[in-house]
Order: structure tokens, then C-alpha cells, then sequence
């Protein structure tokens, strides 16, 4: 009796081992740039890479915030009406649509670049607008705000839309005053994942990034293959990683872990 | 009359809310994706010439004789890396379901590699940099520094940590639909853990294996970041990176296209099955 106990203790205290020992793996990357961008050059702590971060990186800083508003607000626009029709009509060819509004999370990053660097090149004329940039980050992000939302609204009852127009209400009054708030978390989970991507986008906007705009990651990867490895670049790596982390954190914290149920950050 | 027309205007709000969604894929998605098909079929840079396009089928030729080695290559790294998610990911979604408690700290880590492979393999190439701190671990393993920063596996590591958090999600949700009293009869009824793994979870968690597997292959088919920082440029060389050294660097716009479409083939056949077992019943 007391063998199987123990036995089944070794395996509880192993599995935990297990998980930790992952966890930790996964963090490394990220803790070790964290000392790396506490170094200076004499091996001195240097709380200058950080001052360097909001100096000389600055620009890019505020250029990934702008583009990541940006493409949140058109992700907004465009998944908040398709989502509602999506659920609440009747649509001939529902999940074929579904799929292949979704489809654009899944092409490869260099994919999307090159077709979207060429059909801005020689139909669009987009190259030099920021809005070429954005269009491209809100086409990749936006099945990730519908996800979301469709959970969201295919968990709402429909009695309180139905409750609504009794009383008298239109429907675009019944959407923004009874739907829109009670699917508040899923907006805010779809915002959470979008923002995420968008901000530490790296690939695509280094194929259609306009000329002399340079957004935080991309500015990593390049200082990343161009200058080797500094401490400043790490610092700028750390800041953007911590900046997502708190955006995390508060959702978690607001309104904990559910609403994300469907989307792929479990 | 009153009716129909009420009708008419019914439908016109349904496909209108549903019209931008369409419009913003088909015009930032599809038709790019046709246009470089299209491009793909013509020699270098003839598309954008006066003389109108040259047609050819030389650049899938190209693909077969010289970039195979990417292709294959990619293909390796995708897989192998699949591989990894899979021998550890499922007794860590399996921990997680059945025995943990704090699940919230376990996501709060899992967020990390997810912000993207770049500061993954950014922050590996420090780690494995001479001098860096995996240094005692690789000596007392025998490994020179150069020797694993620059290798297979240290590429398949960084792109395995990526994407383990997708695995985990997916096989993760096919377990805790998995009553635990299944394998406490199965324990009652004489079967060894290797038994009740292989004869009741297994065929129970099956579809979510497969779903995650597909979905890692998928997102890792692109692999860019993690080869080109950690892996040696003569032997690593993924079809996304040759696809930009291609297409931007040198404007040889047929064959960088061919590339993507060859991609996107490797992808999307994944995707395909991938969809069918996950997401599938989202809308039901």
C-alpha cells in the first residue's frame, strides 16, 4: 500500500518537475536577453540601453504603436459587422465562407510578403503609403478578432436581442446598447491577439514596409543581422516583449482566461 | 409587395455587413495570390516589361533541379520539428489537464515564445554564443559553441519552442474532453499505463494530435527567423529565406513567386486536413 503510494507520489512530484523544467525553457530566450541588455561595454550594468531604447529606437517604437492602432481599427470595422451576420443570418455556404475568411492565418509570412510587396508594386500603388503596411497587417490579423467574436456572439442568447426590439428598440440601437457590451470580452480577447501579432510583426512588414518607415521588431531583425549581437538591440527585444506581456496580463487579469477559448492562445 | 421588399432589404444588410470582410481578403489575399501565381509561369522580371510578359514553365523546372535541397530542407525542419512538439507536448498537455492546478501561471510562461520566433532566436543565438550561458552545459556535453550554434538541432529547438504552446492547445482541448474515469476503469480493468496511453487515450485524443501536428507543420513551413540566426546559411536555407533573397534582394520576380507558390502548396495541404479536424464545427 504504502509502495503504490509512493510510486504515485514520484510520478506527481515528476510531472511537476516536468512542467517547470519546460516552462523555464520557454522564458530563457527572453530572461537571457534580459541580462544580456543589463551589460554595458566595461560589463557594468547599463541602464543606458534602456534610455537608448527611448531615444534612438523611439521612432520605431511610436511607428509600431501607430501601425498596430491602426490595424486594430479596421480589424474592428470589418470583424465586427462580418461576425454578427456570420451567427444571426442565415447564410448559404456558412463554413466554406468561414474558412476562407480565416484562411490567411494560415500562409506563410514570406507568402503573404511577396505577393502583397508585387501587387502593391504593379496594381495597387501602394508602396509608399503607411496604409499598404496596415492593410497587409489587418488581412493577416483579422481571423483572429472574428474567432472570437463568433464565440462570443453564438454564446449570447438571443432573448436579450429579442427583449430588446419588444421594448422598442431598432437594431442598430439593440446592437450597440445590449449585443456590443455583453460581447465586450470577446472583443477584447480578438483585440488582445491581434495586437500581440501586429505589434511583433517582423516578416511581412519587412517585405512592405514603406521607405524610411521601420517599426520596433523589424528594426531588431536588422540590427540583428546587420550590427551582431548589442545589448542596446537586446533591450529593445526586451522592451517589446514586456510591453505584450503586460497587455497579456492585464486581459488575464480583467477577464481571465475563457474568453479566449477558440483562438490559439488556449 | 411590402413583404418582398422587406425581404430584398434583408438580404442587402446581410451580405453588407458581411461585404467588407470579403472585399478586404479578396483584394489583400486572393488576388495576390493569383497575381503571383500568374508571375510565376513568366521569366524573371519580363512581367513588368512593355513587351508584355514572357510565358514559361522554366522556374518549376528550376525548383526541381536546383532548390530542391530548400525544399527538401524546409519539409526536414518543419517536420522535425513537429516531431519535438509532439514527444513532449502531449505528457505536458496531459500534466496540465489532469494534475495541475496553477493553470494560469503555466499560460502566463506560454505566452513567451508566442510573441514571435524572432526573439526566440535571438535570444538562443545569445545563449549559444561562446562565453554565453549554456556554455558549462555544452562543454560537460562535449559541444563546441560554434558547433551548436550553427546546427540542425539548435534551429528545430528554437522553431519547436514556437510552436509548442499550439500543440499543447490542441491536443490540451481534445484531453479534457476525455472523461479521467476512462482510464481509472481501464486501470481497474488490469491495464498497464502504456495500455490504457496507447489502447484509450490515444484513439480518444486523436483528432487533436493530428489537428496540432498539421497546425505546427503549417506555421513552420515558413520558418524564417530561426534559420537564418541559428542555422548555417549552406545547410539551413528555408524557402522563405530563399524566396526573399530572391525576390527583394535580387528582383528575380519569377522564381521568388514560384517559391511562394510552392509554400503555400506545403502549407495549405496541411492546413486543409488541419481545418477539417479542428475548426470545423466552430460554426455548427
Amino acid at each position: 500500500m504504502s509502495r503504490v503510494f509512493n510510486s504515485r507520489r514520484l510520478g506527481d512530484i515528476f510531472s511537476h518537475v516536468y512542467i517547470w523544467v519546460c516552462l523555464i525553457i520557454f522564458v530563457t530566450p527572453f530572461l537571457a536577453l534580459l541580462g544580456y541588455s543589463f551589460t554595458g561595454p566595461q560589463g557594468s550594468y547599463a541602464i543606458q540601453n534602456f534610455q537608448y531604447v527611448f531615444g534612438s529606437f523611439r521612432n520605431n517604437l511610436v511607428w509600431s504603436f501607430k501601425i498596430s492602432v491602426l490595424t486594430l481599427l479596421i480589424d474592428l470595422l470589418v470583424a465586427l459587422p462580418a461576425s454578427y451576420a456570420l451567427v444571426r443570418y442565415p447564410l448559404r455556404g456558412k463554413q466554406i465562407l468561414f474558412s476562407a475568411l480565416t484562411l490567411p492565418l494560415y500562409v506563410p509570412g514570406a507568402v503573404i510578403g511577396i505577393a502583397l510587396v508585387l501587387t502593391y508594386n504593379f496594381t495597387y500603388h501602394l508602396t509608399t503609403s503607411i496604409w499598404g503596411l496596415v492593410l497587409a497587417m489587418a488581412v493577416g490579423t483579422f481571423p483572429l478578432m472574428l474567432t472570437p467574436l463568433v464565440v462570443a456572439l453564438k454564446d449570447l442568447p438571443i432573448v436579450f436581442e429579442e427583449a430588446a426590439q419588444c421594448l422598442g428598440a431598432t437594431k442598430w440601437q439593440t446592437y450597440w446598447k445590449v449585443v456590443f457590451p455583453l460581447i465586450g470580452p470577446g472583443i477584447s480577447a480578438g483585440l488582445l491577439l491581434s495586437f500581440i501579432i501586429v505589434f511583433n510583426e517582423y516578416l511581412v512588414t519587412l517585405f512592405v514596409h514603406p521607405p524610411g518607415l521601420t517599426t520596433a521588431p523589424l528594426r531588431v531583425f536588422n540590427l540583428v543581422r546587420t550590427a551582431g549581437l548589442l545589448p542596446t538591440t537586446a533591450a529593445l527585444a526586451v522592451t517589446m516583449q514586456l510591453i505584450s506581456f503586460v497587455a497579456v496580463l492585464a486581459f488575464f487579469r480583467i477577464f481571465g482566461t475563457r474568453y479566449l477559448k477558440g483562438t490559439y492562445l488556449i | 409587395m411590402e413583404a418582398q421588399r422587406r425581404e430584398r432589404s434583408a438580404r442587402l444588410t446581410r451580405v453588407g455587413l458581411i461585404l467588407p470582410a470579403i472585399l478586404l481578403t479578396i483584394l489583400f489575399l486572393y488576388y495576390p495570390l493569383v497575381f503571383i501565381f500568374r508571375m510565376s509561369f513568366t521569366v524573371a522580371d519580363s512581367f513588368l516589361s512593355p513587351s508584355g510578359p514572357v510565358f514559361t514553365i522554366d522556374n518549376y523546372k528550376a525548383m526541381t533541379d536546383r532548390y530542391l535541397p530548400n525544399v527538401l530542407v524546409t519539409i526536414k525542419l518543419a517536420g522535425l520539428s513537429t516531431l519535438v512538439n509532439l514527444i513532449f507536448g502531449f505528457p505536458f498537455a496531459y500534466i496540465l489537464v489532469r494534475k495541475v492546478r496553477y493553470r494560469d501561471v503555466v499560460r502566463g510562461f506560454m505566452v513567451f515564445p508566442m510573441f514571435g520566433a524572432l526573439y526566440v532566436a535571438f535570444g538562443m543565438r545569445f545563449i549559444l554564443l561562446p562565453g554565453g550561458i549554456a556554455t558549462p552545459l555544452l562543454q560537460a556535453l562535449g559541444v563546441e559553441n560554434t558547433q551548436a550554434l550553427y546546427s540542425l538541432p539548435s534551429v528545430v529547438f528554437a522553431m519547436s519552442i514556437f510552436t509548442f504552446p499550439f500543440m499543447v492547445m490542441n491536443i490540451g482541448t481534445a484531453l479534457s474532453n476525455v472523461d479521467p474515469t476512462l482510464e481509472e476503469a481501464a486501470a481497474c480493468l488490469g491495464a498497464r499505463p502504456l495500455q490504457t496511453f496507447g489502447r484509450v487515450l490515444l484513439p480518444l485524443t486523436r483528432s487533436g494530435i493530428i489537428a496540432g501536428a498539421l497546425m505546427v507543420f503549417g506555421w513552420n513551413v515558413g520558418t524564417f527567423a530561426e534559420p537564418l540566426l541559428l542555422g548555417s546559411i549552406n545547410e539551413q536555407r528555408s524557402l522563405a529565406w530563399t524566396l526573399y533573397q530572391r525576390g527583394v534582394v535580387q528582383t528575380d520576380y519569377g522564381l521568388s513567386t514560384t517559391m511562394g507558390v510552392v509554400l503555400l502548396i506545403l502549407a495549405f495541404t496541411v492546413t486543409y486536413f488541419s481545418l477539417r479536424y479542428s475548426r470545423g464545427a466552430l460554426l455548427e
